[in-house]
C-alpha cells in the first residue's frame, strides 16, 4: 500500500460545466486533499444527495493548490454521473483522496504523455507538472479522441505542451486512426523523447506499452478498474502483474510501469 | 465515546465498543488508520483467510446494485502462513489496543481445524469460522447451508483452539435457526449473522452476467432488513451471543440489531463508502443510549417489543 495520508473531504462545487455534449468539468474546493494531490493520483466522490450507493473513482485532472481547487472531468455515462452534472455551485460532495500512487518523474529528457478517451484527464496535472513545478523540457502531449467535437482538451494543456497532437477515430480533426498510429513521427521529430506515460483504454495502453517497451522508452501506464473502496481492502482491482506479485490498482497503483502490466 | 456504556465482552473478546470492522471490507484493519482511530474499533475482523494464497476470482468483481453492491472477489488472501509471519506482527503494531478477530475457511473438515490450531497464537483475541462465502466454488457453500456440516466444522475448530469461536452463518438457507441451532449444539462461542446474499446483474447490452463469477454477494443497505429479521429469529432460537451485521450504515441502523437480539454488530459495505463508519456507528449509539438515560448498551440486545 501507498504510505501517503488520505482524507475525506467535503468539496463544494465552485463550478461544473459542459465540455462536450456528454463530458463535464467540475471544480471542487477542497483545499486539504488538494495539498496532498500528486499527478496521475485519484479521488472517490460520492454525490451524498444523488441516488447511487458506491463512491467513484476520479483521476485527478488538476489542481490549483494556492487556491484549493481540485479540477475533475467526467463522461456522463451512467446514472451517477448523470446525477453529477445536474449539481450546481454549492452543492457538497464527498471527496476521498488523494488516493494510490501516481506518476513518477524522474526528469531525464523529454516526456511524450498520451491520453485516450476520458482518460486524458490525468494528464492535465502531469503536464503542467512536468512544464511548470519542475521547470524541465515542455512535453510532447498525444490525444486519441473519437472526433472534432473532444477537442476541449487543448484549452487545458496547450500553454504546457512542446507540441499537441491529436488523432481522430473518423478523420475529423489532426490524423485518422489511433494515438499510436502518430507516435512513430513524433519519436522521429523529438529524438530527446527518454519516457512516455499513458492514460487510456487498455487496448490503447497495451499498444503503446508494446511500442515504448521494443524502442527502449520508459512507459507508465494508469490503469482503470472497478473498486469500491479505493484504498486496498475491497480487493476487486487487483491483478497479476508479470513478475507474479499480485497489485492493488488502488493502492499499489494506479500507476504502474508498463512492463509489469504488458510486458 | 463514553467507554464504560459501550465496552463489550462478546464471547469472551473484550472490546471498547460493540462495532466492528466486518470481514472483507476491513482489510486488516490497518488500512483505515487514516481514517479513525484503531483505539475506537470495537474489534477488527480480518479478510478471510485459507490455507494456502488465493488469487480470487478472474474478470468482473464489483457491481453496483440499488441501494447496494454485489461482489466475487473470491477469497483473495495471501494465506494463513503470510498472514501469520508478516501481516498480524505488523497489526498488533498499529492497533495494540483493538481486539483481533481472524476470518478464515477451508475446503474440507480437516483444513479448518488446522488453520483453527494455527490462529491460536497471542494478538488473535477470536476467530470467525466462514462456512459461507457464497464466491468460491468448493467447500465453503455446502459448510454453510448443511446443518450436519456446519456442525462438524464447528466441532473440529473447537478441539483445535482455546480462542473463542464465533461461527458466521450464510442467510442463503431456508430456515437459519436450524443452522444456528446446529452450530450451537456443536460447541460455538457466539454466532454471526448475516453473510451476504447469492445475487446476479445481467448486462442487457451484452447478454452476459456483469460479474465475472456470474453471481455475487449481495450487501449494503438493501439486505439490512432481512438481517434483521433473521437476527430477530436466531435470538429466539439460541442462547449464545449473536454479533449482527448486513448493511449497517447508521447508528439507527446498528439499534435495530441490538433491539432484535445481537449484542454485538459489525459494519461491512458502509466501510468503502464512509471509511470512518465503524467509529461513528459506535459514537451515535453512545449519543443514543445517553438520550435515553441508558447506562450500558446491553440494556438494548433483544429489547425489541412484540404485541
Amino acid at each position: 500500500m501507498n504510505e501517503t495520508q488520505k482524507l475525506v473531504e467535503i468539496g463544494n462545487i465552485v463550478s461544473n460545466w459542459e465540455l462536450s455534449a456528454d463530458v463535464n468539468a467540475l471544480v471542487l474546493e477542497c483545499p486539504e486533499i488538494v495539498s496532498l494531490a500528486e499527478p496521475g493520483q485519484f479521488v472517490m466522490i460520492k454525490n451524498e444527495m444523488g441516488s447511487t450507493y458506491l463512491r467513484r473513482p476520479f483521476g485527478v485532472a488538476d489542481v490549483d493548490k494556492d487556491q484549493g481547487l481540485l479540477l475533475l472531468i467526467y463522461r456522463k455515462a451512467g446514472k451517477g454521473t448523470k446525477e453529477l452534472a445536474q449539481l450546481e455551485e454549492g452543492a457538497p460532495i464527498s471527496v476521498e483522496g488523494p488516493l494510490g500512487r501516481g506518476f513518477s518523474f524522474k526528469n531525464e529528457g523529454r516526456t511524450l504523455l498520451i491520453g485516450g478517451g476520458v482518460g486524458i484527464a490525468p494528464i492535465i496535472y502531469t503536464a503542467r507538472h512536468l512544464a511548470k513545478d519542475l521547470e524541465g523540457p515542455k512535453p510532447v502531449i498525444l490525444f486519441g479522441v473519437r472526433n472534432h467535437k473532444e477537442l476541449f482538451w487543448s484549452d487545458f494543456v496547450e500553454n504546457f505542451a512542446e507540441k499537441l497532437v491529436y488523432t481522430t477515430d473518423d478523420g475529423s480533426y489532426g490524423r485518422k486512426g489511433f494515438a499510436i498510429d502518430a507516435i512513430p513521427d513524433i519519436l522521429k521529430d523529438y529524438p530527446d523523447i527518454s519516457h512516455i506515460k499513458v492514460c487510456g483504454p487498455t487496448v490503447m495502453m497495451k499498444g503503446i506499452a508494446e511500442l515504448a517497451i521494443k524502442q527502449g522508452i520508459e512507459c507508465e501506464v494508469s490503469l482503470e478498474k472497478r473498486m469500491a473502496c479505493g484504498f486496498g481492502v475491497c480487493l476487486g482491482c487487483t491483478f497479476e502483474g508479470k513478475s507474479g506479485k499480485r497489485w492493488k490498482v488502488c493502492g499499489d497503483g494506479p500507476v504502474f510501469d508498463a512492463e509489469e502490466v504488458f510486458g | 465515546m463514553n467507554i464504560t456504556r459501550l465496552a463489550t465482552d462478546f464471547a469472551g473478546i473484550k472490546m471498547t465498543t460493540p462495532v466492528m470492522g466486518a470481514s472483507g471490507t476491513f482489510g486488516f484493519g490497518v488500512e483505515y488508520s487514516d481514517f479513525l482511530d484503531l483505539d475506537q474499533v470495537g474489534a477488527i475482523i480480518s479478510k478471510g483467510l485459507t490455507p494456502l494464497p488465493r488469487a480470487g476470482n478472474e474478470g468482473v468483481r464489483i457491481a453496483e446494485t440499488p441501494s447496494g453492491m454485489l461482489n466475487c472477489i473470491g477469497l483473495e488472501n495471501p494465506g494463513i502462513d503470510v498472514f501469520l509471519r508478516d501481516i498480524l506482527p505488523k497489526v498488533r503494531k498499529e492497533a495494540p489496543n483493538t481486539a483481533f478477530i481472524a476470518n478464515f475457511s477451508g475446503s474440507s473438515v480437516e483444513d479448518y481445524g488446522i488453520m483453527a490450531e494455527k490462529l491460536d497464537v497471542d494478538g488473535v483475541d477470536g476467530i470467525e469460522v466462514n462456512i459461507s462465502c457464497p464466491n468460491v466454488k468448493e467447500g465453503g457453500i455446502v459448510f454453510g447451508t448443511d446443518p450436519k456440516a456446519a456442525a462438524a466444522v464447528t466441532k473440529e475448530v473447537k478441539a483445535h483452539t482455546k480462542k473463542p469461536v464465533i461461527v458466521k452463518l450464510s442467510p442463503n438457507v431456508t430456515d437459519i435457526t436450524v443452522m444456528a441451532r446446529a452450530v450451537e449444539e456443536a460447541g460455538a462461542d457466539a454466532l454471526a449473522l448475516i453473510n451476504t446474499l447469492t445475487g446476479m446483474v445481467i448486462d442487457i447490452n451484452t447478454w452476459k452476467p456483469l460479474l465475472g463469477n456470474v453471481t455475487g454477494g449481495l450487501s449494503g443497505p438493501a439486505v439490512k432488513p432481512i438481517a434483521v429479521r433473521m437476527v430477530y429469529q436466531v435470538a429466539h432460537t439460541v442462547k449464545i451471543p449473536i454479533m449482527g451485521l448486513g448493511g449497517i450504515a447508521t447508528a439507527e441502523d446498528a439499534i435495530e440489531f441490538l433491539l432484535a437480539g445481537a449484542s454485538t454488530v459489525a459494519v461491512g459495505a458502509e466501510n468503502f463508502v464512509h471509511p470512518d463508519a465503524v467509529v461513528r456507528v459506535a459514537e451515535g449509539i453512545d449519543k443514543y443510549l445517553e438520550e435515553h438515560n441508558l447506562s450500558h448498551v446491553s440494556e438494548l440486545v433483544g429489547k425489541v417489543k412484540i404485541g
